[in-house]
């Protein structure tokens, strides 16, 4: 009797066992429970391999080496910390030139690595990843490309005039966003919109979007916030949002986290 | 036993005349009184005439500087200020005792800077051969020159004598006694490396990074010999670095009596050096102040929060597109510092350049002066130009043909200087505009003086492209101070390096003898302590390069004292 147990839990174990990514990717989530940041990072680059288009791998490989140059060197980490993830994403794409959303998490890890560069280094950074956001785009038009390239740009000084791109992209991902089920994170898209607008001078565009927005999300405190200030005090807020030197938050898990 | 030049502060504060009714007049504490001083002076860029000359305009506009000093030992505070141009000339302005002056720079013989070889970029005073009398070093792109002060208005160029006829880019300097013998030794910070600026025979002489450039110019230390000879110790000191220099600051950070270092630099790390006190330093960079990649322009010394451990302020490059933010480096009494420059609100000042600690108002509390700007000409912006540049794949940034020429656009230009208030070593509050001090010239170099000996502060800008502003205190009556001048006996005769501290009504401040080392900016010698409403001292203690200490009592506030070094011992 035990030999065709045996087997029959082999045989259900091959039915319901997970793909090598999604183990590979479980395992480097286990080994970044436990600090074991080389083995984690290095499991992580297994799953993303195997599925280089899955951007939830992407995410949390990326956020997996945030914590790691956080943890060993403090406050943003070193420069050099964030080689490693570049790197990868580098040959990945190379080697799968139609995932999407390989391009997308390549850029965020140039956006992962601004706020431990230097000032030059940081427009370098956040035009190589402005790049990288472009061809994810054009790959896969979807609502998260156009979101944060639109965002992206909004981070540029005003004399770059880059502002306007990004109001044009976070248009679109609006359009996106109102033709399929409403996600709660899609009052993201209202807010930077309005944030556009401000910072092209068009300050009723601005009002607009955010009280559109405030509409549809009535809890979303940012865009309560952007339409309670006014002058200096908006414009310090709106700043303090975009602010080159401030770590933005690149993890994705809203996108597979929110129902 | 102490000189007291008798200059009673009641007598000479005539402040209501000046400023006369006008409310927001009476508001206003800094007058600009260049034209009516009988300053004529303005400063040109140097236009070089070689293949990078387009390109080399837009990152030369330097060389317009300050440096004050009583040369001619009356009492009162001249200046001298440099021109780059290459016809143009450097003027020594000697006080008339009445806040006019008078440009003696040719009778004196230092006028002449600039010629086809060599342009002027800082100047720097120095007691070199401990005569009692400022030689004036002029630093250049090109070679320096070092002129000794003959006693009688004149001086005499000793440049090759002395050792220091050799090429080098300099651009700030700073004199003290790194191995307390008595004589003050010279570090002098170069920009470009020593390539012929004006005939390159290369074009790779531009900074190769603008983070991590190690192929500027660096620090040369040269000892003196005390019989007017000057060696090149920078290697056996252990100071030698290839940065890109702007201003090198001397100051005790670990109160052990010896000055150490920092240096800050363009395009990469600023440095911090410990005095190891056996004639080398220690590169502790690291450790004190960690590893950055800011545009380090100008470095000073101060006590800003009269904790008995001298701070630093250093200026970066703060705009729209670079936020680098300055630092203030609060002492921490370890040999390591924290940057407290955003909480305390000393974070932005634009494109910064010289700055400079000194208590204005007299609350006991360094106030800040902060100078900026780059470039200031048409409409049209450089930025996008520069971005366009370095987002460029693997380019050769110190090769100057693939930098952009500037042409007549702007960069960072026509930004409004700053002069922050501190309010008890917690926040700094600029108050230029209520002062009539935020001009929007490219101001380069801080002089701060009492030229009047009112007891209030002054001050002189230099402005690159553009004519000097001197601006005189004429705040109302009412707070207390003290002055102190110093003379070394078995330390260097000018006392560089000496620590002051002063106790009056329950606080207790520090000062220094400075030995220049900020950008393009040199101030009094004189050590100023603003006393607030303390009107007696407690106590004043000295501690002199050469170790020993001294204590004064019952001094009288609101006075200059002339304090010689050994004199308070033989006394008691």
């Amino acid at each position: 009797m035990r030999l065709p147990i045996v087997v029959l839990l082999m045989v259900l174990s091959g039915v319901a066992a997970a793909p090598p990514s999604e183990t590979a990717y479980h395992d480097g989530i286990r080994e970044l429970s436990a600090r074991n940041w080389d083995r984690a990072l290095e499991l992580f680059e297994v799953a993303l391999q195997a599925e280089p288009d899955n951007i939830r791998y992407g995410s949390e490989y990326r956020q997996a080496a945030l914590l790691r140059a956080k943890t060993l060197h403090g406050r943003e980490g070193k420069p050099e910390d964030f080689d490693r993830t570049l790197k990868f994403f580098e040959q990945l794409t190379a080697k799968s030139p139609g995932a999407a959303n390989a391009y997308l998490n390549q850029g965020f890890a140039y956006v992962d690595k601004i706020p431990a560069a230097g000032a030059i280094t940081q427009v370098i950074l956040a035009n190589t990843a402005l790049g990288h956001f472009t061809k994810s785009v054009q790959l896969r038009p979807s609502w998260i490309g156009y979101y944060t390239r639109g965002v992206s740009y909004l981070f540029w000084p005003k004399i770059f005039g880059r502002a306007k791109l990004g109001v044009e992209d976070l248009k679109t991902a609006l359009k996106i966003q109102q033709e399929g089920p409403r996600k709660p994170y899609y009052s993201r898209t209202w807010v930077a919109l309005g944030d556009g607008y401000w910072k092209t001078d068009d300050l009723d565009m601005a009002r607009a979007a955010w009280t559109e927005g405030l509409k549809e999300f009535p809890d979303c405190k940012p865009l309560e916030e952007r339409l309670a200030k006014q002058g200096d005090d908006l414009k310090s807020l709106i700043e303090d949002a975009l602010d080159p030197n401030k770590r933005v938050d690149t993890n994705l898990k809203d996108l597979w986290v929110t129902p | 036993m102490k000189t007291s030049i008798g200059i009673a502060a009641a007598g000479v504060l005539a402040v209501a005349a000046v400023v006369g009714a006008d409310s927001q007049m009476v508001d206003r504490w800094f007058t600009d009184v260049t034209r009516q001083a009988g300053i004529r002076h303005r400063h040109t860029n140097r236009i070089f005439d070689n293949p990078y000359a387009k390109i080399m305009a837009g990152y030369t506009a330097l060389g317009a500087s300050v440096a004050v000093a009583d040369f001619d030992r009356d009492g009162f505070d001249d200046f001298f200020l440099t021109d780059s141009s290459e016809t143009g000339k450097n003027r020594l302005y000697r006080n008339q005792h009445n806040f006019t002056f008078t440009d003696v720079g040719e009778q004196a013989g230092v006028a002449n800077g600039n010629d086809p070889a060599n342009a002027s970029a800082a100047a720097l005073w120095l007691d070199f051969n401990n005569d009692g009398w400022p030689d004036l070093l002029v630093l250049r792109f090109g070679c320096n020159q070092l002129f000794q002060n003959l006693g009688n208005g004149r001086f005499r160029d000793v440049t090759r004598e002395a050792g220091l006829d050799r090429y080098l880019n300099s651009i700030t300097a700073t004199a003290f006694d790194y191995d307390h013998d008595g004589y003050v030794d010279l570090l002098i910070g170069a920009y470009f490396q020593p390539v012929n600026l004006f005939k390159p025979d290369t074009p790779r002489f531009f900074p190769e990074s603008f983070e991590t450039a190690k192929n500027g110019g660096g620090v040369v230390l040269y000892r003196n010999n005390g019989a007017g000879v000057f060696t090149d110790v920078t290697a056996k000191a252990g100071l030698k670095q290839s940065g890109w220099t702007l201003s090198v600051g001397h100051g005790d950070a670990d109160n052990d009596g010896w000055d150490d270092l920092y240096v800050a630099c363009d395009f990469g790390t600023d440095r911090f050096f410990h005095n190891e006190r056996n004639g080398t330093f220690k590169d502790i960079t690291e450790r004190a102040i960690g590893i950055d990649t800011k545009k380090g322009m100008n470095v000073d010394w101060g006590d800003f929060d009269n904790d008995g451990l001298l701070d630093i302020y250093v200026t970066n490059i703060t705009d729209d597109y670079m936020r680098e933010g300055n630092f203030l480096w609060r002492n921490n009494g370890d040999l390591t510092f924290s940057d407290v420059a955003r909480e305390t609100g000393a974070y932005d000042t634009g494109w910064g350049w010289g700055a400079k600690f000194f208590d204005y108002d007299n609350d006991g509390w360094l106030d800040l002066y902060v100078l900026n700007g780059w470039v200031s000409a048409g409409k049209e912006s450089y930025v996008p130009d520069i971005f366009a540049m370095i987002t460029k794949p693997d380019i050769d940034l110190s090769d100057a043909r693939n930098w952009p020429a500037m042409g007549n656009k702007s960069l960072s230009g026509y930004q409004k200087k700053r002069l922050f208030h501190n309010n008890q070593g917690q926040i700094f509050r600029d108050e230029a505009r209520r002062h009539g001090m935020d001009s929007q010239l490219d101001g380069r170099g801080v002089g701060v003086a009492d030229f009047d000996n009112d007891g209030r502060l002054d001050v002189i800008v230099s402005n690159a492209n553009g004519e000097p502003i001197l601006y005189r205190n004429t705040m109302p009556p009412g707070a207390h101070w003290i002055e102190f001048l110093l003379e070394g006996g078995k330390s260097n005769r000018a006392a560089v390096g000496a620590q002051i501290r002063v106790t009056a009504g329950g606080q207790k401040r520090l000062g220094f003898v400075n030995g220049g080392g900020s950008f393009a900016g040199q101030s009094s010698a004189r050590v100023h302590f603003g006393l607030g409403n303390a009107a007696a001292i407690d106590a004043v203690e000295v501690r002199w390069p050469s170790g020993l200490v001294e204590t004064y009592r019952g001094l009288e506030v609101n006075r200059l004292h002339c304090l010689h070094e050994g004199a308070q011992k033989k006394k008691s």
